[in-house]
């Protein structure tokens, strides 16, 4: 850990050379790693990586520093560059920048883990890994496994904010990830695969709760049904109903995305892109009733887990879409400003050496109170897509579309047989609007997401329940 | 950290263990983010960081740790030899290679980028004006400048040393509701690249005009530098031969010799390319580097090695290391013949895609995959320009856009951003009956 006055240090003197605001920031991110290509273990991986950066507004402009030289002297060097590259642009602002007057946190916290990474001993972590080669292998019969690929991460999170403001926040968090690649093959049908991601802040009793070797084996028999007996999607318009794991995805693509207000107001313009959303319609109807999408980075156990952003400012859950209406953006400091609200604590950053910028936590669909079957009871002819491979939206969160992996035919309210890679495809405006239901199966699920100049890649949550549609005609992938 | 440094690690965790590399990065970067036509933000880097390749017993450790004094680097890596005891023998280990020396690269350090670091406003100032006279009426976009020093030591004795740098210059324009953009990434800077990135993207947004709907079908498509550098990054990463071992390639279903792609076609991967910012006259393992086809006239010529999967597939490195998996340096995209009105000229009704974004994969082994396009798609009929199309989608296979490919444009670009992480030269590219999707 930083000596904290290297962080007072760098205030005071952004301060005494011209900034009206400054920030500081020490970020260690320590990592341990496990690759394992099906039964053997390819290497292990150590990443520790801290690092201290500020931020400073001189004359209405932002400069952004960071450094990994832990001396009071790198510190003073960053603050130079920051204030005097920020100082020297100022000249080209037409508008100065301005941050919004908030409550500063003043807070020390830390995620319980139930068992710490080393109460499991590298053995078993390597030996899970390699059974889901032999989990995912031990399920299936008419099809082959040749390839499984595992990726175990352990991961923690260290960070000191400070502020001119009087911030003063410190955080411990701990976090696991398993990802898993596998591919089934059949010689005369061809090759699925599917790519699983489970991540959550905790330590490895994360793993218990997720049974990685029974997702293995389902994984895999679901694999070879897909391969001997799936068929094509119909192609009337039929009713959809769309799993919690590719719900999730599509709030985060679809509400989350566009409702980050520094893509409303262009600042991402350049390669994140922008949003459908403009200032002016904040108010406007973009759904149905059931369109509720919230955003809340305090859910416990949550990957993208904190309690106050990279600003100092407290967290809470923000209500993106409200029963259909277009609610609250996802604010920093400077768009609440602009907005002329308060911050609702979203800035995070991937490491010491990113700007803190607007992003998502856990975003989900708020889910109903039907069980799934009666969900499902009264749809005549319809399709079930519950997990995704291939998706894509476009630069203003507007035309997307997921391509279904495991997905079912629904004939009068029941499951029957597969269907292969149903392609919805769709924009926001038809997806919120076609909303007609939800059971309670409120599911989440990791991911990473990417943004910023330059790309920075963030844990994050998305879910929902399993989620019912009006008629839509389904396309077939290429 | 000096080369002494790294020497004084390596000798260190040679004591712990049986092989060592340790890569030093010292970067120095500068970035101005440009948004609503005035920079949004001015960031600035100095970070240096130590990369080690250490192997025991045949097991593989990898690590990355921030600039420490030599013993607490040394301290916080030697544990992981007790790990040894814990996993089996990596079926990827295979010895680092014998040092034999390499030819250095000349030219890939620019003094100028290192001098507009320290005040990049008359290149911010450039981009700006250049974009509102060419009659744009707002500007985003980034102006990237790097300085880089990399430093490699291995236990074999090979010591590298290598200075580069590099200018990376995106800019979007608006214009009556509609955008254009341009990126342009080069080991040197030079104010002309500015200028043509500004009126590239300004012309790309005044072209729109108007909006003119298209259905769902297939298309003759021209793919501009910046789509087919990205297309072609998915491409060079499925030609690493880690992506073919663990699942995420195209090539799982060939080999070497197999036509994969049009005749016309020749791919590189060209870490000699001076120009393009990863060229690197040494890979991680400490080999010399060398241009060479992945594909060649429509063959698969090679994947691409380093010595791990090089033993593991009965092959040499070609020396794209990557401890673990080997990497592409920069994508060459060997020039045609075709002038870019020309290839326009050859399209009896289809689009122009200037940009793209959001390439995934529904199966890498099947290769099936869409890709959403931005800002500036224009529909062609009969050689002309009728307006822009909107966001259109590309749903198809890589194979099917691979044999499609009819003509190549005489004039490669340098392109590096967001979606063309490995830098790439590439021409404009005609690919014919290109399946296009849009939203029901």
């Amino acid at each position: 850990m930083i000596d904290e006055s290297l962080l007072n240090y760098a205030i005071d003197y952004a301060l005494s050379s011209g900034a009206k605001y400054a920030e500081a920031r020490y970020q260690l991110n320590s990592k341990f790693n496990v690759i394992v290509r099906n039964n053997s273990v390819v290497g292990l991986g150590k990443y520790s990586v801290e690092g201290v950066n500020v931020r400073t507004l001189c004359n209405g402009s932002l400069g952004f520093s960071a450094t990994n030289k832990l001396t009071r002297e790198g510190i003073r060097d960053a603050v130079s560059k920051a204030v005097s590259r920020g100082k020297a642009l100022s000249r080209f602002l037409k508008k100065p920048l301005v941050f919004s007057d908030e409550k500063m946190g003043s807070a020390s916290y830390e995620v319980k883990t139930k068992k710490p990474f080393d109460s499991m001993p590298l053995e078993e972590k390597t030996r899970l890994c390699i059974n889901i080669y032999r989990a995912a292998n031990s399920a299936v019969k008419k099809v082959k496994v040749p390839v499984v690929f595992v990726k175990y991460l352990e991961h923690v999170e260290k960070k000191i904010v400070v502020n001119s403001d009087g911030a003063y926040v410190r955080s411990r968090t701990p976090r696991v990830y398993l990802q898993f690649n596998l591919i089934a093959t059949h010689q005369q049908r061809g090759t699925v695969q599917r790519l699983i991601e489970r991540g959550g802040s905790g330590g490895v009793e994360l793993l218990d709760k997720w049974d990685p070797l029974e997702v293995a084996r389902n994984e895999a028999k679901t694999m070879e049904k897909i391969l001997m007996t799936a068929v094509k999607p119909p192609r009337e318009k039929v009713e959809v109903v769309i799993g919690s794991e590719v719900v999730g995805l599509i709030v985060h693509e679809s509400a989350g995305h566009p409702m980050e207000a520094d893509r409303i107001l262009g600042r991402e313009a350049a390669q994140a892109g922008e949003s459908y959303v403009k200032p002016e319609m904040i108010g406007e109807k973009i759904g149905g009733a059931w369109a509720t999408v919230i955003e809340d980075p305090i859910v416990p156990g949550s990957y993208g887990y904190y309690l106050f952003d990279d600003e100092g400012v407290p967290a809470r859950p923000r209500f993106l879409y409200k029963e259909g209406v277009i609610n609250e953006p996802l604010h920093n400091r400077l768009t609440a400003k602009l907005f002329g609200l308060s911050s609702n604590g979203a800035a995070r950053s991937m490491d010491y050496a990113s700007e803190p910028i607007i992003r998502m936590s856990t975003t989900y669909l708020k889910p109903g109170d039907m069980g799934f079957d009666e969900l499902i009871e009264d749809v005549k002819q319809g399709v079930y897509i519950k997990s995704y491979m291939e998706w894509n939206i476009d630069d203003v969160r507007w035309k997307q579309r997921y391509v279904g992996l495991e997905s079912y035919l629904i004939v009068k309210g029941e499951l029957k047989g597969l269907v292969r890679n149903p392609v919805l495809e769709l924009t926001t405006r038809s997806f919120y609007s076609k909303l007609k239901g939800a059971d309670r199966n409120l599911k989440f699920y990791a991911g990473t997401c990417g943004k910023g100049e330059p790309p920075q890649s963030i844990p994050v949550w998305f879910g929902g329940p399993n989620t019912r549609l009006s008629k839509i005609k389904l396309g077939v992938h290429a | 950290m000096s080369i002494e440094k790294g020497e004084l690690i390596t000798e260190k965790l040679k004591a712990k263990f049986d092989e060592v590399a340790t890569l030093i990065y010292h970067v120095r970067e500068v970035m101005v983010k440009l948004a609503n036509t005035q920079p949004s933000v001015v960031q600035s880097w100095d970070k240096i960081d130590v990369n080690l390749y250490l192997a025991k017993d045949k097991r593989l450790f990898l690590a990355v740790l921030s600039v420490k004094s030599v013993d607490e680097i040394v301290k916080s890596v030697e544990n992981l030899s007790n790990y040894a005891l814990s996993v089996k023998e990596s079926e990827f280990y295979a010895p680092l290679p014998e040092t034999v020396g390499c030819k250095p690269i000349d030219n890939i350090f620019d003094e100028e980028i290192a001098r507009y670091m320290d005040d990049p406003s008359p290149l911010v100032e450039l981009a700006v004006e250049t974009s509102l006279s060419e009659g744009a009426e707002r500007i985003a976009g980034t102006i990237d400048l790097k300085v880089l020093d990399k430093t490699l030591i291995t236990s074999k004795g090979f010591k590298g040393i290598e200075r580069g740098s590099e200018a990376m210059i995106y800019l979007r324009t608006f214009k009556n509701g509609f955008s254009g953009h341009w990126a342009h990434g080069c080991r040197h800077i030079d104010l002309k690249s500015v200028e043509e990135t500004a009126r590239r993207a300004v012309n790309y947004a005044t072209a729109c005009k108007k909006e003119v709907r298209v259905e769902t079908g297939k298309y003759d498509v021209v793919m501009s530098p910046l789509v087919v550098g990205n297309l072609f990054n998915e491409v060079a990463s499925m030609a690493s031969a880690f992506s073919v071992l663990t699942g995420f390639s195209i090539f799982m279903k060939h080999k070497i010799g197999d036509r994969v792609a049009s005749e016309k076609l020749t791919v590189e991967d060209a870490p000699r390319a001076a120009e393009l910012a990863e060229s690197s006259a040494f890979d991680d393992e400490g080999l010399e580097t060398f241009n060479k086809p992945i594909i060649n006239s429509g063959e698969l010529s090679t994947l691409l090695h380093n010595t791990k999967t090089a033993k593991k597939m009965g092959s040499i490195s070609t020396a794209n290391a990557g401890w673990i998996a080997p990497k592409t340096w920069n994508i060459l995209i060997k020039p045609g013949d075709s002038r870019e009105n020309e290839m326009l000229e050859e399209v009896k009704r289809g689009i122009l895609i200037t940009n793209n974004w959001y390439t995934r994969l529904q199966n890498y082994v099947e290769g099936q995959f869409s890709t959403v396009s931005r800002d500036a798609a224009l529909l062609i009929e009969n050689g002309g320009i009728k307006g822009c199309v909107g966001r259109v989608r590309i749903t198809d296979k890589f194979s099917t856009i691979l044999r499609n490919i009819d003509l190549i444009g005489e004039k490669q670009h340098l392109v590096k951003w967001w979606e063309v992480p490995t830098p790439t030269k590439a021409p404009f590219i005609l690919v014919r009956k290109v399946n296009l999707s849009k939203p029901t």
